[in-house]
Order: structure tokens, then sequence, then C-alpha cells
């Protein structure tokens, strides 16, 4: 294998431009994967073996797989780090860079809308269920509130996340 | 009265108000007052802006903290994943960089994060604020004789260095099986206690590896307690017990029928003798027959003269 130290700054850099700050505490141990579910479940990329990835320089050449988007974000791998690499954060801060690519599932841009229209990631109409429980049809939350959805979409339209042609 | 800010989310109040209706009755007559958080969004979920842009994610956190901030109240949230997200938000608040730039954006929609207001989860205000004694007192039926499963979920137990509330130890979690314990039911160990059930990022990710991982727990419940019934604190795992049992059974995956499975609030609430259409009507797997077996007439605790 070549190393190129261009590649290897490269990748560093943008993990930790994403919140990845401590991936190079990082010493290989494998505590993180020893206690991580999507390792567990056979995600190839995550935890230790995505840091060791990233550290030799791979950014562009794994920015299809799907792997960290199974992180359950449970955060496990974070309580066990000897090193306070804090695992969970590289791994999100891979994803956020595949995001920021527009490398994710079509499946996950459903949720985006969702939370930009009603405030809420997950919609359905509640009013049926409510008014069977006994509760107003009516959510006291975003989804019945027209100001507070305008503020949620002002937060995403000023953000990273508005540039991105999504909305 | 204590009042605290009900954060709802989005499962609870959109898919399974039966919960959030369990939360309404419940927590008053043991001591505590939810009101409203009037707005509130998703908090939001990991798979929306925290997988995007780290400041989005505290920006929107942020936001539901404020509407709680305004009202002078602490936050409780029914669903682990919400828990974590605000959590971990209010933890990355504290650098004063990120916090000057969240509530620049915050600014935009007149609002500021001043980091007044903690967060909780449902079970640490029943467990810390309310305790085992005072639910014990306020039972109508004792659940003695029947056997529960307890799932706490990943949400309330990592990273310990953001909750405001922790387990002596995250990877042999008590609080849910003391709540359990407190209505007379019997709460056996499983090898897999604080194993992960696969739903969340992985389930929509990869639904195949996350019904391997749940299958995986389910068993380990099956065969090592052969509980009557299985309890979370998490609204996602909830779901995750509920839809995906069915489904193992219906591949021939396991030989058992599904257990029932119940958001805590929703037995505590059955416990205290509310009715099972408001608080537990919701579900894929039949719970009639174990509802009917705690509202049974034996079951009842008669009143001390």
């Amino acid at each position: 294998m070549i190393v190129d130290q261009n590649k290897i700054n490269e990748a560093v850099s943008t993990v930790v431009g994403y919140g990845g700050e401590h991936i190079l505490n990082c010493v290989q141990c494998g505590a993180c994967s020893a206690v991580c579910p999507g390792v567990k479940a056979g995600f190839p990329l995550l935890c230790r073996h995505l840091i060791r990835s990233l550290l030799n320089g791979n950014l562009e050449e794994i920015i299809e797989d799907s792997s960290s988007w199974g992180c359950q974000a449970c955060n496990r791998c974070t309580e066990v780090c000897p090193q306070g690499v804090r695992p969970q954060e590289v791994v999100f801060a891979f994803r956020r860079y595949q995001a920021n690519q527009l490398a994710f599932s079509t499946s996950s841009v459903t949720s985006q809308m969702n939370l930009f229209e009603t405030g809420h990631a997950v919609y359905t109409d509640p009013r049926e269920a409510r008014k069977k429980v006994g509760l107003p049809e009516e959510t006291p939350t975003s989804a019945f509130d027209e100001q507070a959805k305008k503020e949620i979409q002002t937060l995403i339209n000023n953000s990273p996340m508005g540039a991105l042609g999504l909305f | 009265m204590e009042k605290i800010g009900l954060y709802l989310g989005c499962n609870i109040p959109l898919k399974n108000p039966d919960i959030e209706q369990s939360f309404r009755k419940i927590f008053p007559v043991l001591g505590i007052e939810p009101v409203d958080l009037l707005g509130a969004s998703c908090c939001p979920a990991w798979g929306t802006a925290p997988s995007f842009d780290l400041n989005t994610w505290c920006a929107i956190s942020s936001r539901n903290i404020t509407i709680a901030e305004e009202q002078g109240v602490d936050i409780m949230t029914g669903c682990n994943s919400c828990f974590g997200v605000l959590s971990e938000a209010k933890h990355f608040l504290e650098d004063s960089g990120r916090r000057k730039a969240v509530n620049a954006s915050l600014a935009t929609i007149n609002r500021t994060f001043h980091g007044t207001s903690d967060i909780y989860h449902v079970a640490h205000v029943l467990h810390r604020k309310i305790g085992t004694q005072k639910i014990t007192e306020n039972l109508k039926y004792s659940l003695e004789g029947l056997k529960i499963a307890v799932q706490t979920g990943c949400h309330a137990l990592w990273p310990t260095d953001v909750y405001k509330v922790n387990e002596e130890n995250p990877f042999f979690p008590t609080m849910l099986r003391e709540l359990c314990e407190a209505t007379g039911a019997t709460v056996p160990h499983y090898s897999r206690l604080a194993g992960c059930c696969g739903m969340g990022g992985m389930r929509s990710t990869d639904q195949e590896k996350s019904l391997g991982l749940f299958k995986e727990k389910i068993v380990s419940i099956k065969e090592e307690t052969d509980a009557d019934l299985i309890v979370t604190t998490c609204s996602s795992c909830f779901l995750q017990f509920d839809m995906s049992q069915p489904i193992l059974k219906q591949r021939g995956l396991i030989d058992f029928e599904p257990i029932p499975t119940f958001y805590f609030t929703q037995l505590l609430a059955l416990a205290m003798g509310f009715d099972p259409n408001q608080v537990a009507s919701i579900s894929q797997i039949d719970r009639s027959a174990v509802i009917a077996t705690i509202q049974s007439e034996d079951r009842l605790i008669k009143e001390v003269a």
C-alpha cells in the first residue's frame, strides 16, 4: 500500500472540520469496535476500521460506503475509548462529509423534507389516533404551529443544509 | 406541584399517542405536573441535521430547549433518541465559541439559548424525583407473579459524561428493573440486557442487519426469562419489539408467539387503573390478554382502612 501524506492530511482535516476533533488520539486498540452494535451487525466500516481507513488517507475512496448511516449513535464507543477519541463523533463527521457531497440514500431525503415542512423527521397525520385515545387531535408541537414551522425553516435555510438544494 | 416541560418528540405524539396519554394520566397523580412545550419540533433526529452540520443540530435542539427556558422548567423526554440528541447538543453548547455561533443563528428567530433547563428522561423523573415507593403506593392492581423482561435502550445510557442522570454502571442498568419491581412484578436478568435492539439508523439503512441483531436479543429474552411481557422506556425500542417480532414469526425465524411489549408508563397506567383504550391501545401485537390479566379483580389491592 502506498501511503500519501497529502491524502492523510486531507482526510484528517475533513473529519476534524466536521466534528471528529480527536481522531488523531486513536491508537487502534479496537475497544470501540468490540462494543459497537453496527460492527456486530456486520457493517464493514465503523469505529476502529473506519478510523484506520481515514488515517491511511482514504476519504473519497470510501464515500459510497453506507456503514456510517448504520451507526446507531449509541455512544458505547465513546464510553469505552481509553484515548478520548469519541469515535461516534468521527463516524458522524464522516457521515457529514458524505451528506454534504450528497452521498446518502434517497430514503433519507424523506426525513429531511419532513423536518423542513412539519418540524418532525417522522411525520404521519396523528389526528384520528389521538382522538381515539382521548387527546386533542392536534399535537402541541410544530406540526400544527405555523410560527414554529417558520422558525425551523429559517434555521435550516440559513445553514449548510439549506445550501444543498434539497428543499 | 413541581412542573416539568413535556418534550414529546415525533413517534410518541404522532404514532403512539397512547404513550403520551399515559404520561398525562400518571404524572399528576404522582406529584409532577407536565406542561406543554408549545411549538417544539423534532429534537432533531440523528438522521437529519446531526448528519449534516453540527451547528444546525445545536440550533434546532437549542430552539427546543429555549421553549422550556422561557417557562422556567426543565425538560422531560419519553424518547431515548430525543434525550440523547438534546443532552449532547447542550453539551456541545458548553463550548463558548459554538454557543456564540448558535446564538447568532437563534437571533434570526428572536431566541437566545441560556442553558438553564436540564434534560431528563421519563425514567429519570420516575426513579429519581418520584421514587419507587410512591409508585407502589399509587397502584390499584398488583403485578405480583408477572414476569417482565426490561429494555432500557441505548440513548439513556451512553455517554455518561453528557447526561444529567446516569446509571451506576451503564452496561448493567438497574433503574427500569427497579421501576418494574415497584409494581410487584418479577424482573429476571438476561445476558443481552444491555444489547441494542437494532432500531434507528440501522433499521432504515439495512433492515436485515437490524433484524439479525434484534433476533439475538429476543431469543435471549425468551430462552433465559420466558417473560410474560417486555417493558421499555424507549419509544424506538418499543416500535422494534412490537413490529419485528411478528416479522420474525412470519418468516419462521422464531418459534414462539410474539411477546406483548409496553412502554413503562403504559404498564404503570394500567396498574394504576387507567382505561386501556386510552393508555395502551396501539400495537401490532395483540396485548388484550395480558391487559386483562393486569386489570383483573384478583389483583386489586385492598385499601387499608
